[in-house]
């Protein structure tokens, strides 16, 4: 698991004013600009457990994002970065400084919210402009310049004097994307904010702001629970399952090499095919059978397997990697066709055979929609192996 | 299916065409039951007391302004005494339920829940359970007869509702908003100030409208915290008109001028505040 640099023990300053104490970190300079150490945050006095052992580093123009499935603790771990939670244990570290007690209006950090949360009694203008006018002594013509600056990169400036609810939901999250940007903070927090948008407008909006990330040059940390979302947007990626992280990386380690079952099974679509399997040896030779077939694996892989030959193991790969022919043709096995769902230039495949259902995916029209029967080859050398508890063996 | 049309043209069904019967059946009741007390109120106010108890019409023959005239006189030191009254009690229950309020709203203590039962509970009880009570503790607190004594008695009355009203608000509000304005420069308290009470404005100018109306039209306790040379407020004076129970003869005209009096300035007061109280159990 990379990215768990942390052998930091948790915040040690207990000093009374936070704010006039924030030291900064000696070795501030070569630092990563935000630095999640430890979090751990509860609930309902330590009965819900939302987030634990989270550690995440955020380079200066990195684009994060977190990912994971519903309830699984990505809203609070950007709660506690934004100081909106307090968190149980931990550290939080931006630009050298530690912010842990910091009041969330002195962390200079911005947060775009899920439920756009613009204040429907105050104009776009001044919704933009509210972070400067609480927050700085900017003249006013600084300020103008600013929101006008935002407002034209956003492309809402005809629309300034307007308050918020005759925007539609699109432009309504653009405002809230200038609110935040205006204040040039140190980095941007964004929970979901695409999630009540249409799915064109979805991805129009992400192309703009990772636009907007790169020009700014700023970390952004996003959060999503849509995978593809992660994949496309993130220069790192967080997967996040139960409150714990599982694993970080860049979209290509993650979909390639995930660390644990978590992780194969989320990212990617259609989802990769996890297979139960014995290890047995045959005439010297390694292989994994299964109900449906039996291959032999790589030397690699077998170094693994070596001992545990009788072994229950999970093997888990991309329906990228089973190439489908036809049935007459010499395959590992063969299976039946039972959908063939287009995917634009590509075909999803489900297949079932011997009771288990697989999937595959096969450029488009390979496989005819009258075909009732294919033979299945994996690429066994692109196939990961998993402990039936989900830990990654190979 | 009906196409939904107002005129009754095209199919309508009969479902419309009866509410819509109802509703005038309503609101011609609602009509009657307020505006022809309405008319007479005003009517008898202008009658003179003979043609009061000999021939009354609907409209004076000979329209008189001595009852209005007699009314004021009577009346206007009262009419300032229930100004302050009533004004301080609505500002004081405003400083003191807006905070309540959010804190029963948003903050977790101990106790909250309890607490705000509490609250409503004692709203269910008739107020004159409390009338020996308050009588004794104000006689020896020195709060009889005070203007400040009728501010703090009426608080009784208005703090309950007001703080269920207004909690009620506070809850609707997203704390999203709040949490905006915290990341974006407030503290807590000024996140308050910028974002939550313009928000609330129409529930607190509704709560502080009924909180005046309170301490304007109480009779009760008005009439048994003050004497004759204390802050006695308009509403009692009407009692003495009647001639306080004690059977003697009434000038009718006096008494509906002198009720008109009394209902002008709140009624001044909602048309002023009419867009806010209009607003308060309507917002999203
Ligand atoms: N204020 C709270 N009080 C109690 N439990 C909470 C609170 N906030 C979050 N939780 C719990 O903490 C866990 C993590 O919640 P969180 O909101 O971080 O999830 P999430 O990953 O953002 O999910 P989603 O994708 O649904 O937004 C959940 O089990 C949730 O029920
Ligand atoms: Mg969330």
């Amino acid at each position: 698991m990379s990215g768990n640099t942390s052998n930091t023990a948790p915040s040690s300053d207990s000093t009374d004013d936070p704010v006039r104490n924030r030291q900064r970190d000696s070795a501030g300079a070569d630092e990563s600009h935000v630095r999640v150490e430890q979090i751990r945050k509860t609930f309902n006095d330590g009965s819900v457990v939302a987030c634990e052992d989270v550690n995440i580093d955020i380079d200066e123009g990195e684009f994060v994002v977190l990912v994971g499935p519903s309830g699984c603790g990505k809203t609070t771990t950007l709660r506690c970065i934004a100081g909106l939670e307090q968190p149980d244990d931990g550290r939080i570290v931006v630009d050298g400084d530690d912010v842990t007690d910091a009041k969330p209006k002195d962390r200079n950090l911005a947060f775009v919210f899920q439920s756009i949360a613009l204040f429907p009694h105050m104009t776009v203008r001044r919704n933009i402009r509210f972070g400067l006018d609480m927050n700085t002594d900017l003249p006013d013509e600084e300020k103008d310049r600013r929101v006008e600056d935002v407002a034209e990169t956003l492309g809402i400036d005809g629309m300034l004097d307007r308050k918020p609810k005759a925007l539609s939901g699109g432009q309504q999250q653009r405002v809230s994307l200038g609110r935040a940007m205006v204040m040039e903070p140190d980095a941007f927090l964004l929970d979901e904010p695409f999630s009540a948008l249409d799915a064109n407008l979805r991805d129009q909006m992400r192309v703009e702001v990772k636009q907007i990330q790169r020009e700014l040059n700023k970390p952004m940390v996003f959060v999503t629970h849509d995978q593809e979302e992660a994949m496309t947007l993130g220069d790192k990626i967080v997967v996040m399952d139960d409150g714990n992280v599982q694993q970080i990386g860049t979209p290509h380690e993650i979909y390639n090499d995930p660390t644990n079952l978590f992780v194969a099974d989320f990212i990617g679509s259609p989802s990769p095919n996890l297979l139960d399997c014995t290890v047995v040896e045959d005439g010297g030779e390694l292989r994994l059978r299964n109900a449906a077939f039996e291959v032999s694996v790589t030397d690699e892989q077998a170094a693994v397997l070596r001992e545990r030959v009788g072994d229950r193991v999970v093997l888990g790969v991309r329906p990228e990697y089973l190439a489908l022919n036809d049935a007459e043709t010499n395959g590992a096995f063969t299976a039946n066709v039972d959908v063939v769902e287009p995917l634009g230039d590509r075909d999803a495949v489900h297949l079932s055979a011997d009771g288990q259902s697989l999937s595959a995916v096969t450029p488009q029209g390979r496989v005819g929609r009258r075909t009732d029967e294919v033979a299945v080859e994996m690429e066994i050398e692109r196939a990961w192996l998993f402990e039936t508890d989900g830990t990654r063996l190979v | 299916m009906s196409t939904g049309s107002s005129l009754g043209l095209g199919d309508v069904e009969i479902g419309d065409v009866w509410t819509r019967f109802m509703t005038y059946v309503v609101l011609t009741f609602l009509v009657m039951v307020n505006l022809v007390p309405f008319l007479f109120i005003i009517s008898v106010s202008f009658t003179p007391p003979e043609a009061f108890f000999g021939d009354p019409s609907l409209v004076p023959a000979n329209p008189t302004l001595e009852a209005w005239t007699k009314g004021f006189a009577d009346l206007r030191d009262n009419l300032v005494n229930s100004a302050i009254i009533a004004t301080g009690t609505a500002v004081i229950s405003m400083a003191i339920t807006i905070p309540g309020a959010y804190a029963f709203a948003r903050k977790r203590f101990y106790g909250k829940k309890v607490g705000f039962y509490a609250i409503i509970v004692a709203m269910m009880f008739p107020y004159i359970l409390l009338v020996i009570p308050v009588m004794d503790i104000w006689n020896s607190t020195g709060l009889y007869n005070t203007i400040p004594g009728m501010w703090i008695a009426y608080q009784i009355f208005v703090t309950p509702f007001a703080i269920w009203i207004l909690r009620d608000f506070f809850q609707k509000l997203p704390q999203d908003l709040e949490e905006a304005a915290q990341v974006y420069g407030c503290t807590q308290f000024s996140a308050f100030v910028r974002v939550i009470l313009p928000l609330a404005a129409p529930g607190i100018v509704a709560v502080g409208f009924l909180a005046f109306l309170t301490g304007w039209n109480d009779f009760l306790f008005s009439n048994l915290l003050t004497t004759g040379v204390g802050p006695v407020p308009a509403v009692p004076v009407l009692y003495g008109t009647i001639g306080g129970g004690s059977g003697e003869r009434v000038y009718w005209g006096k008494l509906m001028a002198e009720t008109l009096i009394i209902g002008a300035p709140p009624t001044v007061l909602y048309l002023f505040a009419r867009n806010y109280l209009e607003n308060a159990f309507a917002v999203k």
